[in-house]
């Protein structure tokens, strides 16, 4: 692990942060106040389910989110509010200063034009210059990305890329403008086991290269596990624990976390058992009274489903949960084992 | 701006409240209002036609016959008004001759509700052929592949070298005087082969699909798993391409009667008034107006009722309407 | 390439005979040929009977009728109808003027439904996008015969009475300003007060321009003039550069804008040559304009050279066509004389014996044309506006326009750049299909109009049973069908590198 970065400058705040979309069914609440911060240089890893709110947060944050979608709160880049700023200064922003990759490299790049014209427009989107210029930045790129032969492959089209090199090509297009964050949205789940490996590693060395912050979302903790300095755990639209990273794999105090935890293949797992939640997420039309998770909780009592809890400091060095009862958590030696496996009887 | 934020919330894998299949698509048809509009306008339009000079043996409401002629009362103008009197009109009032009389002292009321008759009844045909011939080719085309596939796309082929007014005058030519019911069939056996393909592409992907396979895996004969696994999946394409097909058969009839190789006389349609009529535009204008406005109305309700249904078979279609 | 254009050419080959097949079968079988010469009296029955029997080969098989039929098209005779004409030379006469219809309404229906439609994507559930959607609706419920009856009789007849004394009433020009001030608010997106503005706007500066029009009697002997021809082009730069590279670079601005100062002083020091050139004259003078203004676009264009090219060569010839029409437009006085102000026609195709020079012979075409394209196009227009709407929403929706909008681009480019081009390859698909429903409806606007056209002659042909006809008919549109149709999978292999064609 790196050096944790936090004593470096802030660039990215975002403050109770509210997506809604109104529907034929009712009001959706994908994110109902989001928080956190991001500091130069640092890997943020944020984990949950589908439909946790992880993705529309992070669109909201590249004003992405299609038509109709409600946002609230603040969104602050280096300061300045990017809700607030005018149409033609958040394009700016978009691409040069925050880049996001996404979910599926089959269908992110546009399939009737070269990649290479696809990675030179967007340099030429934010700065003016000869068109062979930004062609050579091109090169440079997939020269960096690890992509064989970049002259020739500026000219190929994206079908004619394997899943990887599409991502590659899409990490290139990230990075092209030097951006302060890359927000990679499951940049690895598209693909096949073999290349999630290869492309993770990419890019972190692409994010060193140009000395970038990385927002990593995914449904996965073993993605983030050996790269994030910090993991904010989402659960219908909210933070539920937010630390770093060591301590949320080691002393989780939110029962999701830790259920998230079990049910994570590893060698390590106790007796080889996977210890999963049961149940299915909540829908974000009606929302559960009070804790969102404690349908499916092992912990839950009648306070939990009057009362939604906060986000709490929980530990020293900035760990936080939402959870009435992480003190309970605290005193168990190994919180996963909270879920049961199938085959274990109640005790 | 709420159906586009509600695919986004779909597409970002929220749960939605879960209804049944038939719930959801009566639910989504009757929130379309023009489809609701059409389908109260159409449904006016046939008990119009039917109840007013009634239908075969049933006698109707309306005094007078659309083959009787009479005297020509004020040069046949209609007696139907419908600016009430407190507009400067002549107030609501049904008259005589409402849709006036044409040359002759015929009632063009009772003319105008034979010609919708006979003109639903050949779109109704045409539609009901064309949609049965189309599903079946396209479904034993789309499952089996291989000849019968190869034969339809061979003629599918080569129908879209002939422009369906085309093939449709020739067969109207040839049948236009063995009485509508033969012409209707005749025109709905050369007008299949789009919906043909349609039904063949809807085919080809669902064989591929996971339950067919699973049928299949268990030894299901191929009858079954055409009219019992894929067929019931294709209901909404199927239903929707006949609504259209029979909105394109009400236009197709009235061109072919209007060109003289459609419905002939003694029968009556509502393109054929046109076509006799046509040259009374600058003297009787009524005897042009009325078949008109009636195609168009029926035409399109049918449209619009199509297009409701479109929209609650397949919600996706509901975002990217064409 | 070339591999694709033979082999669907061979394929094509054998399709069409498949149809000239089924098409000669059914129309030989349709009815009785000599039915009306069997109601004859008198002596000369009978040898009237065996005349037409001899020429119509009725005393051979079907099969056989159909093969001698085949070999003289193989031989390039397309044989005689039943009057003993030749049918080359009936269709000889009908070809030309059809076919400008079947184009005229073609590009029009596919350029106005294509622009239309995406407008309307953009602004999805805006008036403006249901008033279209609603208008689609009915065109698509419209009788074409209807309709053209309708032009004919509104259009026409009362357009050209008015000619006599164009003044537009003062309702007129109060309901079509507050018609067109709806249709800016509907288009344009905002708050409520920009949308007011946009009504006021629109609405004043439709008033402003038919009071203007209507004062200096304009619709009596029309046309641009230098003035207008200048305003016009002069918008038409900043329009398309808009489009095409946003007015916040000047380079391309420049580059369109002498493009189209250009074209005006051209447009008036060229006048004498263009007295009463030829086609080929000015398809000359079309290739000049374009090498002109790529030239420009590349010496003004600076680091926006594309952009700066395309927007001065599409000024260019928007600025010659207006020329063209101005110095069209100019003979309209006489023409109207010579027509007894009625200039805008309803029968036929052309003026019988009318000479003129070249700008009036269009001019008379071009008002012949006009009714029946306007019928012509209203299906057309109604199916392309909706498909393209459809296909933009869906595109505008993929990851990859998102992707387009990540980087930084400016929404004009994601929508030219990166929709429009994925937009519009179902399209092409289409335009194979609808191109037949074109060729259909010509038939019937034809026959409305009084148009002795491939129409008549596929429809009289049908009537007395005589193949011959009907199957010339057939054999030029079942052509031009096919060509389409091979042309339409060219253009859908070019937008989409996908496919290849082999």
């Amino acid at each position: 692990m790196t050096n944790h970065p936090s004593e470096t400058g802030e660039i990215l705040r975002v403050e109770d942060l509210v997506v809604e979309f109104p529907t034929e069914d009712g009001l959706v609440q994908a994110v109902r106040g989001v928080s956190y911060s991001l500091h130069e240089r640092e890997v943020l890893g944020i984990v949950g389910e589908s439909g946790s709110g992880k993705s529309v947060s992070s669109l909201a944050v590249m004003g992405l989110l299609p038509r109709g979608a409600r946002v609230r709160g603040r969104i602050l880049y280096r300061g300045d509010d990017v809700l607030k700023l005018p149409a033609r200064r958040r394009r700016g922003l978009r691409g040069r200063k925050i880049a996001m990759i996404f979910q599926d490299p089959m269908t992110a790049l546009n399939p009737v034009h070269t990649v290479g014209d696809q990675l030179a427009e967007a340099v030429l989107a934010h700065d003016l210059v000869p068109r062979k210029q930004a062609l050579a930045r091109a090169r440079e790129m997939l020269d960096l990305v690890g992509i064989p032969q970049a002259e020739q492959r500026l000219r190929s089209y994206p079908h004619e890329f394997s899943g990887g090199m599409r991502q590659r090509a899409m990490i290139a297009m990230a990075v092209i403008n030097n951006p302060d964050v890359i927000i990679a949205d499951e940049p690895t789940t598209a693909l096949d086991v073999t290349v999630q490996a290869q492309i993770l590693e990419k890019l972190l060395e692409v994010k060193d290269a140009v000395n970038a912050a990385i927002v990593l979302i995914t449904h996965d903790l073993g993605v983030v596990a050996g790269i994030a300095h910090r993991v904010l755990v989402m659960y219908a639209g909210k933070p539920v624990e937010i630390g770093v990273t060591d301590t949320i794999f080691y002393r989780p105090r939110m029962p999701y976390t830790a259920g998230l935890l079990g049910s994570m293949p590893s060698l390590e797992t106790s007796g080889g058992r996977l210890r999963p939640i049961s149940g299915a997420p909540p829908s974000l039309i009606n929302l559960p009274s009070g804790c969102p998770f404690s349908p499916r909780c092992p912990l839950a009592e009648d306070r939990c489903r009057a009362e939604e809890p906060a986000l709490g400091e929980v530990d020293e060095g900035g760990h936080y949960a939402a959870c009435h009862h992480w003190d309970q958590l605290a005193a168990v030696a190994d919180p996963t084992a909270l879920f049961r496996t199938e085959s274990e009887p109640v005790t | 701006m709420a159906i586009s934020a509600q695919a986004a919330g779909a597409a970002q894998g929220m749960t939605v409240v879960a209804r049944t299949q038939t719930q959801l698509v009566r639910r989504r048809f009757f929130r379309h209002r023009a489809a609701l509009i059409g389908m109260l306008v159409f449904g006016g339009i046939v008990v119009l036609a039917f109840s007013s000079i009634g239908f075969g043996p049933l006698p109707g409401w309306w005094d007078k016959s659309y083959l009787a002629t009479g005297a020509v009362v004020d040069q046949g103008r209609p007696t139907l008004s419908l600016v009430p009197q407190f507009l400067g009109g002549e107030g609501l009032r049904w008259g005589e001759h409402p849709f006036g009389q044409d040359n002759i002292g015929i009632d063009y009321f009772a003319l105008t509700m034979r010609g919708t008759q006979q003109s639903i009844i050949v779109a109704f045909i045409v539609g009901f052929v064309a949609t049965t011939v189309g599903t079946l080719a396209g479904a034993f085309a789309g499952y089996f592949r291989k000849k019968v596939e190869a034969i339809l796309m061979r003629l599918t082929d080569v129908m879209i070298t002939i422009p369906v007014l085309i093939i449709a005058a020739i067969v109207g030519r040839s049948f236009g005087d063995s009485g509508i019911v033969v012409l209707a069939i005749c025109i709905g056996l050369v007008t299949w082969p789009t919906l043909g393909r349609l039904i063949r592409g809807e085919f080809l992907s669902l064989r591929e699909k996971e339950f067919v396979e699973a049928a299949r895996a268990l030894g299901t004969s191929s009858s079954r798993i055409i009219f019992r696994h894929i067929l019931p999946n294709t209901v909404g394409v199927i239903i929707v391409s006949a609504t259209l097909a029979i909105a394109n058969a009400v236009l197709l009839e009235s061109a072919l009667s209007f060109l003289g190789v459609g419905v002939q006389p003694p029968d009556v349609s509502l393109g054929q008034l046109i076509d006799t009529y046509r040259s009374a535009m600058t003297t009787r204008p009524w005897l042009f107006w009325w078949p008109g406005v009636f195609i168009i109305a029926i035409a399109l309700s049918i449209n619009f009722i199509g297009d409701g249904l479109r929209d609650a078979f397949d919600p996706r279609q509901t975002r990217v309407r064409a | 390439m070339i591999a694709f254009i033979a082999r669907r050419l061979i394929v094509s080959f054998f399709v069409l005979l498949a149809a000239t097949m089924v098409i000669y079968a059914l129309t030989a079988l349709a009815g009785d040929p000599l039915e009306d010469l069997r109601e004859l009296p008198g002596p000369d029955r009978d040898r009237k009977i065996a005349d037409r029997i001899e020429r119509m080969n009725l005393d051979v098989p079907l099969p056989l009728r159909y093969l001698s039929w085949l070999g003289n098209l193989f031989r390039g005779d397309l044989g005689v109808n039943r009057d003993g004409q030749d049918v080359s030379v009936l269709l000889g006469n009908a070809l030309s003027a059809t076919l400008q219809l079947v184009v005229a309404a073609t590009v029009l229906a596919v350029v106005i439904g294509v622009i239309v439609g995406i407008v309307s994507a953009l602004r999805q559930y805006s008036t403006f996008d249901y008033s279209v959607t609603f208008t689609a609706f009915v065109c698509f419920s419209l009788p074409l015969f209807w309709v053209a009856v309708m032009l004919k009789q509104y259009i026409a007849i009362e357009f050209n009475d008015w000619l006599r004394d164009p003044v537009i009433p003062p309702t007129v020009i109060a309901v079509a300003s507050l018609v067109g001030g709806l249709i800016w608010a509907a288009v344009l997106v905002g708050g409520r007060r920009a949308r007011l503005a946009a009504f006021a706007l629109g609405a004043a500066a439709t008033a402003v321009t038919l009071t203007l029009l209507s004062a200096t009697r304009w619709f009596a002997d029309p046309g641009i003039g230098v003035v207008g021809l200048a305003v016009l082009a002069g918008g038409t730069a900043v329009g398309v550069t808009a489009l095409i590279s946003g007015l916040r670079h000047r380079d391309p601005l420049y580059a369109a804008l002498s493009a189209a100062g250009i074209g005006v002083i051209l447009s008036q020091v060229l006048d004498p040559v263009l007295a009463d050139p030829s086609w080929l004259e000015i398809f000359g003078l079309a290739l000049l304009t374009v090498a002109v203004c790529a030239g420009l676009g590349y010496a003004l264009g600076g680091l926006l050279r594309r952009q700066a090219i395309l927007a001065a060569v599409l000024t260019g010839l928007v600025t010659a066509g207006l020329t063209f029409l101005d110095r069209m437009l100019r003979g309209f006085a006489d023409y109207s004389d010579y027509v007894r102000g009625r200039p805008i026609a309803t029968i036929g195709s052309s003026t019988p014996n009318f000479k003129g020079d070249f700008w009036q012979t269009n001019l008379d075409v071009a008002g012949h044309l006009l009714l029946p394209t306007m019928a012509l196009i209203l299906i057309s227009l109604a199916t392309y506006t909706r498909y393209s709407r459809s296909s933009m929403l869906e595109v505008m929706n993929l990851d990859y326009v998102r992707t387009a909008r990540a980087k930084g681009l400016p929404e004009r480019t994601v929508v030219t750049k990166h929709a429009f081009r994925n937009g519009m390859i179902p399209i092409t698909t289409l335009m194979a299909f609808d191109f037949a429903g074109v060729i259909g409806g010509a038939i019937v606007t034809e026959n409305v109009f009084g148009w002795q056209g491939m129409g008549s002659l596929f429809l009289r042909g049908l009537q007395q049973v005589d193949p011959a006809p009907v199957m010339a008919f057939f054999i030029v549109s079942g052509s031009a069908i096919v060509l389409f149709n091979m042309l339409a999978d060219i253009i859908y292999a070019y937008l989409d590198p996908r496919i290849r064609l082999s």
